[in-house]
């Protein structure tokens, strides 16, 4: 296999999905089982995914292949300068392995989703618009320029935007889909623009192109600022995307789509797109921008996880949850963690997944019931779903021998680490705050669910264990979530071939001013010999992760076992009341219920701050302008009359005049056109005549 | 003429030789299965596209057949789009009422057609005067007798004989000028001329008004005003597939030749930007700006008050042919690039909307706008087709005709022409009236009285979709025109 086989291979990944989607899209309504065709679209799509991240990590580890084309060549256009767009995939570690699980969790989706949604009226479009999905994350994900990815992030928009609100006919449905669309825009906002002032000073999309420019020194803006505000513009785009603090509103409201919708959409793979995003940027991130996406990722991590504490729609908390986990990948980028980032995205992506398509199989045995206060006891009912939510339960939480402990664990280690080299201590306080808190309540939300008694007698009975077609998908992603996957060494992932191997710490673009100390390249690193990725971490970084590993992983283990036991306490065995609790923190438990309060302070601010604004002006307007306007009125009604014939006489007149004599000179023109050949050859001489005479004095 | 010279010469024929031979086998065969006429499309079709194939070939090619002809990428760029509006020419033929009913005469269209081509073929290639003048001929008489093919329907025979009576006059007097012109240089190979005219100063009222005289009988082709009178008349006569190809493949060929004859005649050098130089002779820029602005004007206000759509299509296709002439008189490499890149979209969408109106007045039986009032849903699929088809011709994103007047603002805003830019940007605006207003009338319009939908058949839904698909696609994706156009500048002997 060769390099020019590989990016075959992507393009042909790519669009498989877009085939399924235009066929499912377009036979939908006559051929009822097209969905089989979707299905097996995306059956082979994952195969060669598969494939290629073997063939990628084998053959080709440690090298990007991209392959481009040129799309707009414009030449040299006066004013603006030379405009050549091009297009094109790069296939590098880190585009195979998320290639890869895009397609598996996909497939997976569609799988489920067969019996899931049997019976919709919209069965085989909602099957078109999963592939519409995923051609647009692919292109995320393979793509090579900034320009594509955005593109592709606006499809990624529409195709989520068109799955939450699936269910149109709920007016809950429809609105969150739109409230996701409108918060996603001003992320993206911000993302247009540090993609143009990218282009305006390099006049290119392509990311090496860009980093090889940084890294000869030439600045956005030509200034040291221009990086920083470029990299926090295009931060933007993924805190929409990753629906980080403050944008993270819209996530909890996207859980009115299917089930299935949310496992692929939004807790794998496109609030996933955001971290992607910054992981692809992350060679030309100043320090001073890194603080801020560190900080937003912090917030994100933190805020959310206290309001899941109190949440019962079990829905609810899983998406709490995920903007939680999303905002620790963000900040262990921010931290310069990136490696423990990265392998985060896809240890979370299969656990959550798991998890939602959990929920989904419990929601679908209790027809449609999402409240956890009606549920319990089904342990016995659906042991699978049950053994399968644990199993992800507990590899979120972070207990070792799972995937979760060893990609958790090594994030909460990079804020230690970056605690002690920066002063920093907040980081690391937050990290393991709401490691404890994420054990607590997804053990409460699982105590809730599966244990105890049943809770509402009625729903329980009817309550059945899910067929093999939706139990399938959680075997398989519970599977996953072991460390056996990714590591020999159950404690240490740098033992494992992902961690070490797949996942490589990327070149560093910014100059070394603008970093953080322990990212500047130390003597070690310049002497590599040319060809090898500089290293891009200084040994002292190296030395303060080692030196705070161990205490790392004890402090974790003991925040993740402090947090299930305390949620065993509470809600297993009843030691503590959760109702008193609650009532004795009143204030507290109300500010997490009603979660901080965002949507209503949003809702004062913005929608009745707009409200309030256009009534300002509809005030302003009755009042002052109507006020002036009578005042004067008995001047005004004389003028009236003179402005009135002035108005119907001269304005109107003009206006009219211009169609008029746009309609006189045609009609002029057409009147030449007699329809007599004698005239029309005496026209033709008298004007060669004219034009002689014209030209004659050359 | 040794035999090795002539065995060269017909190496650089091969497109002409290939249409020759299918026209010969397309007589043939209607002398003697006289009553398959089924078979003659398919024919013609078929020689086309093996014709395409040589034509192909000669992008690479660059020589002289016998001193009168050349093989070069610009030639055969104008060969392509002949043949490949032929072909869907001939496609649309198949399902038109109008040549439907003249069943046995089809052998005829059919071969005058490939005499129309073989014209055009030669039209595009030929550097002598005598040559041009005869390959107009050939391309005029074919056109002339398909003008009238319908001699039942009153219009088509009128629109016929004003067409031969007008052509009659404009090949004499470009006669004329080409006597003058041999008079004065003593030959009619047009780089032998350049070189008297480079050498010796020939000026002068004369040569003008000998080029004048020549510029009018390629005028008279090509539709500029003020030669362009006979193109409502004839255009509406006209069977409309006729039409169609008149106001594509015929106009192609005569930019050929205009293009070829200003750049070769008068030619001193080329700057370094990709200018052209000229010979102080005539003053080609300022006479084709203003004959350009004329033109797009005069067809542009023109079409405002047509109520026939055919008549409306006459009119755009002159303002077309403006905008077309516009790029020319930028006299430099950058516009003549917008001149192919304008053309091969050009195909596609005037093509198209001359067909979707042929298959819509099959049904309905009128080509009034006022008849398309509240049509829009009984025509779905060729209401959406036209409208695409004319939102590209007005020059709309994102499709391909915006793309087509973009290469042309850029070509005159790099010769610094910002005011000529602006009267041609203002005359785009008075074109969305008479566009849109179709649009307007199938859409917005009420229902008078209810129809039953229009359905296409099977064949004819690919053919628009032939036609449509470039228009949508070339709109976002434009790099493989621009660089074939890119390619296809190349002349010989510069």
């Amino acid at each position: 296999m060769n390099e020019s086989l590989l990016i075959n291979f992507a393009v042909v990944i790519l669009f498989l999905p877009l085939l399924g989607f235009i066929v499912t899209l377009l036979l939908g309504k006559k051929v009822s089982k097209i969905f089989i065709f979707e299905n097996l679209v995306m059956l082979i799509g994952l195969i060669l995914s598969i494939v290629l991240l073997i063939a990628k990590v084998t053959t080709f580890n440690n090298v990007s292949i991209s392959s481009e084309f040129m799309w707009i060549d414009m030449g040299d256009v006066p004013v603006i300068g030379q405009i050549q767009i091009f297009l094109g995939l790069l296939l590098d570690d880190i585009s195979a392995l998320m290639i890869f699980v895009v397609f598996l969790i996909s497939f997976l989706v569609h799988f489920f989703s067969i019996d899931y949604m049997k019976g919709d009226i919209r069965y085989n479009r909602y099957f078109a618009y999963l592939g519409l999905f995923t051609f647009s994350m692919a292109g995320i994900v393979l793509t090579h320029n900034l320009l594509m990815m955005y593109i592709f992030w606006e499809l990624v928009g529409v195709s989520s935007y068109l799955l939450i609100g699936f269910w149109f006919e709920k007016k809950s449905a429809s609105d969150a889909g739109k409230k996701a669309f409108i918060v996603n825009r001003i992320g993206d906002l911000g993302f247009l623009l540090g993609l143009l002032t990218l282009f305006l000073t390099y006049n290119t999309f392509s990311f090496v192109e860009i980093f090889t420019e940084i890294s000869q020194g030439n600045l956005p803006l030509n200034s040291e600022f221009g990086l920083t505000i470029t990299g926090i513009f295009i931060f933007c785009g993924a805190v929409g995307k990753s629906a980080q603090f403050p944008l993270h509103v819209w996530l909890p409201d996207a859980m009115e789509g299917p089930t299935p919708v949310s496992a692929l959409i939004h807790a794998a793979t496109m609030v996933a797109a955001g971290v992607y995003l910054v992981v692809r940027i992350f060679g030309i991130l100043t320090a001073d921008a890194m603080l801020i996406i560190a900080t937003i990722g912090a917030l994100s991590a933190l805020i959310p996880a206290t309001i899941a504490l109190t949440q019962n729609d079990i829905k609810r908390v899983l998406a709490y949850s995920t903007v939680s986990q999303l905002g620790y990948m963000i900040m262990a980028l921010g931290v310069g963690a990136y490696k423990f980032a990265f392998f985060h995205l896809i240890t979370h992506a299969f656990f959550k997944a798991c998890m939602f398509l959990g929920s989904g199989s419990v929601i679908h045995a209790m027809h449609h019931e999402q409240d956890i206060q009606n549920m319990g006891g089904l342990r016995k009912k659906m042991p699978i779903t049950y053994a399968t939510f644990l199993i992800s339960a507990i590899a979120i939480s972070g207990i070792p021998l799972t995937s979760g402990f060893l990609s958790k664990d090594g994030i909460l280690a990079g804020t230690y680490a970056f605690g002690t080299l920066t002063g920093h201590w907040y980081f690391p306080f937050i990290g393991f705050l709401v490691a404890m808190m994420t054990a607590f309540y997804m053990f409460r939300l699982i105590i809730l669910t599966f244990h105890g008694e049943p809770r509402n007698k009625e729903k329980y009975e009817h309550a059945h264990e899910s067929s093999f077609i939706m139990v399938m998908p959680l075997v398989v992603l519970s599977i996953l979530s072991f460390f056996i996957w990714y590591t020999p060494n159950p404690m240490d992932p740098e033992a494992g071939w992902m961690y070490s191997d797949w996942i490589k710490n990327p070149e560093l673009h910014t100059p070394e001013n603008l970093r953080f100390g322990f990212m500047q390249s130390d003597v070690t690193s310049v002497i590599t010999p040319p060809g090898e990725h500089r290293i891009m971490y200084s040994e002292t970084y190296t030395a303060a992760l080692h030196h705070v590993h161990g205490s790392a992983v004890f402090l974790s283990i003991a925040m993740a076992v402090l947090g299930i036991l305390l949620a065993f306490v509470m809600y297993q065995w009843k030691k503590i009341s959760a109702d008193i609790l609650a009532d004795k923190l009143k204030p507290l438990y109300k500010f997490s219920y009603n979660k901080w309060y965002f949507d209503e302070l949003y809702h004062k601010i913005f929608v009745a701050g707009t409200i309030g604004l256009s009534r300002l002006i509809a005030w302003f307007d009755l009042k002052v302008i109507d006020g002036i306007v009578d005042g004067s009125a008995a001047v005004t009604k004389a003028f009236s009359k003179s402005i009135g014939w002035f108005d119907d006489n001269v304005i109107d007149g003009l206006v009219n005049l211009t169609a008029s004599v746009s309609a006189f000179i045609g009609l002029i023109f057409s009147k030449f056109q007699t329809g007599k050949v004698q005239t029309y050859i005496i026209m033709v001489i008298f004007s060669l005549v004219i034009l002689l005479f014209l030209f004659k004095s050359f | 003429m040794n035999f090795e010279s002539l065995n060269t010469s017909l190496q650089f024929l091969k497109p002409e030789i290939a249409v020759s031979i299918l026209l010969v086998v397309v007589v043939l065969f209607d002398l003697i299965f006289q009553n398959n006429k089924k078979a003659l499309p398919v024919i013609s079709i078929t020689g086309l596209l093996v014709t395409g194939y040589f034509i192909i070939e000669q992008f690479t090619l660059n020589g002289y057949a016998f001193n009168l002809l050349t093989a070069d990428a610009f030639g055969a760029f104008f060969k392509l789009i002949v043949a490949l509006s032929a072909i869907f020419v001939i496609l649309f033929s198949i399902s038109s009422s109008e040549i439907i009913r003249c069943e046995d005469r089809q052998g005829e269209y059919y071969t005058l057609i490939l005499g129309m081509v073989l014209g055009m073929f030669l039209i595009s290639s030929a550097t002598d005067l005598i040559l041009i003048y005869l390959s107009i001929e050939l391309l005029s008489l074919s056109s002339y007798i398909l003008a009238g093919f319908v001699k039942t329907v009153e219009r088509d025979s009128e629109a016929s004989l004003k067409y031969v009576i007008y052509g009659g006059v404009a090949s004499g007097v470009m006669l004329f000028g080409i006597s003058i012109i041999y008079g004065l240089t003593g030959s009619t190979n047009l780089y032998t001329i350049n070189s008297i005219l480079q050498s010796a100063q020939l000026g002068g009222f004369t040569f003008i008004f000998a080029g004048f005289m020549v510029l009018s009988g390629i005028g008279f082709k090509i539709s500029i005003a003020p030669f362009h009178f006979w193109t409502p008349d004839v255009y509406e006569g006209a069977p409309i597939t006729i039409t169609a190809f008149l106001s594509v493949a015929s106009k192609a060929a005569g930019f050929a030749l205009l293009v070829r004859f200003i750049k070769i005649t008068f030619f001193d050098s080329m700057s370094e930007s990709g200018y052209w130089i000229l010979l102080n002779v005539i003053d080609w820029q300022s006479l084709l700006v203003l004959l350009s602005i004329l033109t797009m004007t005069l067809g542009n206000f023109a079409a405002l008050w047509q109520e026939n759509l055919k008549r409306m299509l006459a009119y755009s296709s002159i303002a077309h042919a403006g905008y077309l002439l516009l790029a020319v008189a930028v006299l430099s490499n950058e516009g003549l690039i917008a001149v192919l890149v304008y053309f091969s979209i050009y195909l596609f969408m005037n093509l198209g909307a001359f067909f979707v109106v042929m298959l819509i007045a099959n049904k309905i039986g009128s080509e009034d706008v006022d008849d398309y009032k509240g049509l829009g849903s009984s025509v779905s699929f060729l209401g959406v087709a036209l409208a695409i088809f004319l939102l590209s011709l007005a020059g709309l994103p994102p499709t391909a005709g915006f793309i087509a007047k973009l290469y042309l603002f850029i070509a005159l805003i790099d010769a610094n022409m910002v005011t000529v830019a602006i009267i041609a940007l203002l005359n785009t605006v008075v074109a969305y009236y008479y566009y849109v207003r179709v649009l307007k009338n199938l859409y917005l319009v009420r229902k008078e009285v209810e129809m039953e939908p229009v359905g296409v058949s099977f064949g004819n839904k690919i053919i628009i979709l032939l036609l449509l698909i470039p228009v949508l696609v070339f709109g976002i994706y434009f790099t493989p025109i621009v660089n074939l156009a890119k390619s296809s500048i190349a002349f010989i002997g510069f």
